[in-house]
């Protein structure tokens, strides 16, 4: 099985590429759209998926991906099951700070959240914004060195027992 | 009936031919009929009304084309421009008196919108055809949740109470079960609890599990006789009862937006609100503010004063004891004269009602309502959480269900959202226990602040130290009325003691301070930070808390090396207080022998940051070895640079070197080359300290002054002050 591996490939100069995937494709367009919008310093390539494994075809002219994004719709059950069969193509490696989970329709309480995302415009803005300040971390770009893997143990999310609501 | 006639030219369908179909020219047509028709006819509504006031019990309902026609007026009327009082009556009675057949019943409840007010004879009645019993469960069921629906709209409850023995006992009916709990909440007054209905409601409790509609009515129970419900429950409990207004909420949201001049809508009395006066409309289905509902209450032989009645600050005090509170306790909350009064009569069940309210709205209409992305949507709850803001910050403590609510939606927050308000309310969170703050309060926003832009960065160190404020504030104030037994805010009843405080704000000032270095690796820049330290430095002197915590070292040497004088003019001021702060702890703690005690360790990094900055800034000397900053000889050669050590010193730190050129040019114009050294020689060091600090750099004064025993300005009177005063002028 093919799987996706972070560090296989050589990065381009000044480039950070960055993978949403999401099942549904309501979220993605509207994201990509704000990402390439930004102002940045660096170029942005944004690549569109439903899911993975990515197809076989493309895979020699595929540039290095720096962040991979999982778009989930928490009103979808069928969301959060493509992601987690997505998830086991995914090398190990990917998971010390190359993934970043997205959660919109989230109103629910949920731990272990990342990111989550209101659908209006300005919040896909914000998220937009967030999502370049991860991938500028996660490409290696970020001024003072700061690794993906030192920025996701500080937003890491303990696993907590359910508190006594007292 | 002067209204129905009012009502009666809004019928412009004629009953029975509603044609969808029809063409407009056909509608005109037909409105041309009926205009004629009226002129001859009394009107229709008026009519059906009196027909349905006179159907008999058992008549036939199959295929009774009149009685069918006769509905179909009210109905359209009822949708339309909703019912008066007395129609209301009629059809109350009509419906479950089960006259006209069982489906008519729930069909006319289903439409039963009131235009005005609800009169309460009609709920009485209604109440007594319950008790006959004939009903089918699920019209039973839908005419409670219609009364709790038209709840507010009720004009007096007085007879409502006297009969709350018999709406007591429907409790034990299992499907009416959660409506009734929910009416009996809305209804009890002290005087209604006993011991044999509390033992009733905890043997269903018994049967039917811990609902929350049946934990929420105990709990107001208890509240008036804490004596009489001696089981514990929960401090906070969660919304319990369930919705009731789904089947009108739109029809009824309609109506009374079409009657918006019609209905008596009070402008909720305020003295200084600070928000515009906006029309509040009562939509049932959004976050408002309810208007405080302006019933009349002529009716009642209670001499009680309603809430809404009053007029300004006086009359309030002249009734207080006499106040009732409205049933709809959301109203209150935008009027300081009603905060005011809640604030005196430190009333629980008021503010167990009010809590809930406020949870229930923020729960259901908030967080569980889906976003639709609409701009009035937003700028609704905008304005219905600043409401929110000014009630805390007028009663100057936040209400409890804010704190479970921003604890749930902080983990779904996007940071975008109406970030301003929900960062001031944030900082409105009374003190809780360290133990929680790291799962409730830091690591949700510690998601959310290492990815966010640094404006966000900045705001949530502000909103922290707002909340490190208020705590110290309250703190402050609490200790000198009370012991070293602290309890929080008056409704919790939570006790803290001293040194659990002093956790609490330790762990506030570490997180903070972990945000702030991390921050300051991410973005290169940030002033903000600094505000928090001026706060943490004199918590001893001003807050007599007998706590000091120095800035880590991610914020002290980025501060001290920083290209902008801002920064090292706050941190001089900083390091200035921390002096003494700890001198004034350390004589208090010789003289008086106090039970704290300030660690050694304090002192020693007081003493290593201080060497630090002393050494850096005055004797040019900042790489020393076995400090934190020391560098390698070597590396510090490769970088080419002439006089390393010297680079952070008064005269050639990066921020203050503009203000060395600038003195250099004055003394010397004429002067190609740039000697900066030339200034540390003799008088012109001491013009170069006064000039530098009469730029405003008060706090880098302050320090060098204590620490160095320099003063500037304060030099011998000989001729050459006079002329150095000649060149500044």
């Amino acid at each position: 099985m093919a799987l996706l591996t972070p560090y296989s490939k050589v990065p381009e100069l000044n480039t950070a590429t960055v993978l949403l995937v999401e099942n549904e494709e309501e979220l993605q367009s509207k994201l990509a759209n704000a990402l390439v919008r930004n102002e940045n310093d660096f170029n942005v390539n944004v690549r569109l998926a439903r899911k993975l494994p990515l197809p076989v075809e493309n895979k020699e002219t595929r540039p290095r991906i720096d962040l991979i994004v999982f778009i989930v719709n928490l009103l979808s059950e069928r969301s959060l099951q493509s992601v987690e069969s997505s998830l086991a193509h995914l090398h190990s490696d990917c998971f010390l700070g190359k993934v970043c989970f997205l959660v919109t329709d989230g109103r629910c309480v949920l731990r272990h959240v990342t990111l989550s995302v209101s659908q209006t415009a300005d919040g896909v803005n914000a998220a937009a914004v967030r999502l370049l300040n991860i991938l500028k971390v996660s490409a290696g770009m970020s001024p003072i060195a700061t690794t993906a893997l030192y920025l996701s143990s500080l937003t890491r999310c303990s696993v907590t027992s359910e508190l006594e609501e007292d | 009936m002067a209204d129905l006639s009012n009502l009666a030219g809004l019928g412009s369908e004629p009953s029975g031919e509603i044609d969808s179909s029809a063409s407009s020219a056909n509608n005109r047509s037909l409105r041309l009929a009926e205009k004629e028709r009226r002129k001859g006819e009394a009107d229709p509504f008026g009519l059906a009304v009196k027909y349905l006031s006179q159907v008999e019990a058992g008549t036939v309902v199959r295929g009774n084309d009149e009685l069918e026609r006769n509905m179909v007026v009210v109905e359209t009327v009822a949708l339309s421009k909703g019912l008066p009082p007395e129609v209301i009556t009629v059809l109350l009675d009509l419906a479950l008196s089960l006259n006209a057949g069982t489906t008519n019943c729930t069909r006319v409840l289903k439409f039963l919108i009131p235009a005005t007010v609800v009169p309460q004879e009609a709920i009485v009645k209604g109440a007594s055809w319950l008790c006959v019993g004939k009903m089918p469960m699920n019209a039973q069921v839908l005419f409670v949740r219609w009364v709790l629906t038209v709840f507010d709209l009720i004009d007096c409850k007085d007879n409502l109470r006297s009969i709350y023995g018999f709406i007591f006992s429907f409790v034990t009916e299992e499907n009416l079960c959660p409506f009734i709990c929910h009416l009996l909440y809305l209804l009890t007054m002290r005087e209604h609890v006993h011991p044999y209905r509390v033992r009733k409601l905890l043997d269903i409790q018994a049967k039917m599990g811990r609902q929350p509609f049946l934990t929420q009515l105990l709990a107001l129970y208890k509240v008036y006789h804490p004596d009489l419900v001696t089981l514990s429950l929960p401090s906070r409990v969660r919304t319990g009862f369930k919705n009731h207004n789904s089947t009108w909420k739109v029809a009824l949201s309609a109506v009374q937006r079409k009657n918006k001049g019609a209905v008596l809508v009070d402008q909720s009395l305020s003295l200084d609100v600070k928000e515009k006066p906006s029309t509040r409309k009562r939509k049932l289905h959004h976050l408002a503010i309810p208007p405080l509902s302006s019933a009349f209450d002529s009716n009642s032989n209670k001499k009680v004063f309603r809430l809404q009645e009053l007029r300004s600050f006086k009359e309030l005090l002249e009734n207080i004891h006499n106040i009732e509170l409205p049933a709809q306790m959301g109203s209150l909350l935008g009027s300081a004269l009603a905060l005011h009064y809640l604030d005196c009569v430190q009333d629980e069940s008021a503010s167990l009602r009010l809590n809930f309210w406020l949870g229930h709205s923020l729960q259901e209409e908030f967080l569980l309502c889906p976003v639709d992305g609409s701009s009035d949507n937003t700028s609704e709850t905008c304005r219905f959480l600043s409401t929110i803001l000014f009630s805390q910050q007028f009663l100057q403590e936040g209400f409890s269900s804010t704190e479970s609510f921003l604890y749930k939606f902080l983990s779904v927050w996007d940071g975008c959202l109406l970030r301003p308000q929900i960062l001031d309310l944030l900082s409105d969170i009374p003190l809780m226990p360290s133990f929680y703050m790291h799962k409730l309060l830091f690591e949700p926003l510690k998601q959310l602040y290492f990815t966010s832009t640094v404006f966000f960065k900045c705001s949530v160190i502000e909103c922290l130290n707002s909340m490190l404020v208020k705590w110290l504030t309250w703190h402050s104030v609490s200790a000198l009325e009370g012991g070293l037994d602290i309890s929080l805010n008056s409704n919790s009843t939570m006790t803290m003691t001293l040194s659990g405080f002093m956790d609490s704000v330790m762990e506030l000032v570490r997180f903070v301070g972990l945000l702030a270095s991390e921050g300051l690796r991410l973005e290169n820049s940030m002033i903000n930070l600094i505000n928090m330290m001026f706060v943490v430095c004199d918590m001893f002197l001003k807050y007599s808390l007998p706590l000091i915590i120095m800035p880590p070292a991610g914020v002290f040497y980025p501060a001290l090396f920083a290209t902008d004088s801002v920064s090292v003019d706050r941190l001089g001021y900083i390091m200035y207080r921390y002096r003494k702060n700890l001198t004034l702890a350390k004589k208090q703690e010789q003289q008086r022998e106090q039970t704290f005690h300030i660690s050694r360790n304090t002192y020693k990094e007081f003493n290593r940051n201080l060497q630090a900055m002393v050494n850096s800034m005055w004797n040019s000397w900042w790489s020393i070895p076995g400090s934190d900053i020391e560098i390698d000889k070597d590396l510090i050669a490769l970088s080419k640079v002439a006089e390393p050590w010297c680079r952070f010193d008064l005269i050639h730190h990066p921020a203050l070197f503009s203000y060395a050129i600038e003195f250099h040019q004055r003394c010397w114009p004429e002067k190609k080359n740039v000697d900066l050294g030339s200034i540390k020689i003799g008088k012109y060091w001491n013009w170069y300290m006064e000039f530098l600090f009469n730029q405003g750099f008060d706090g880098l004064n302050n320090f060098i002054r204590t620490n160095t025993g320099h003063s500037s300005g304060l030099s011998s009177q000989d001729d050459s002050s006079a002329s150095y005063r000649f060149l500044f002028h």
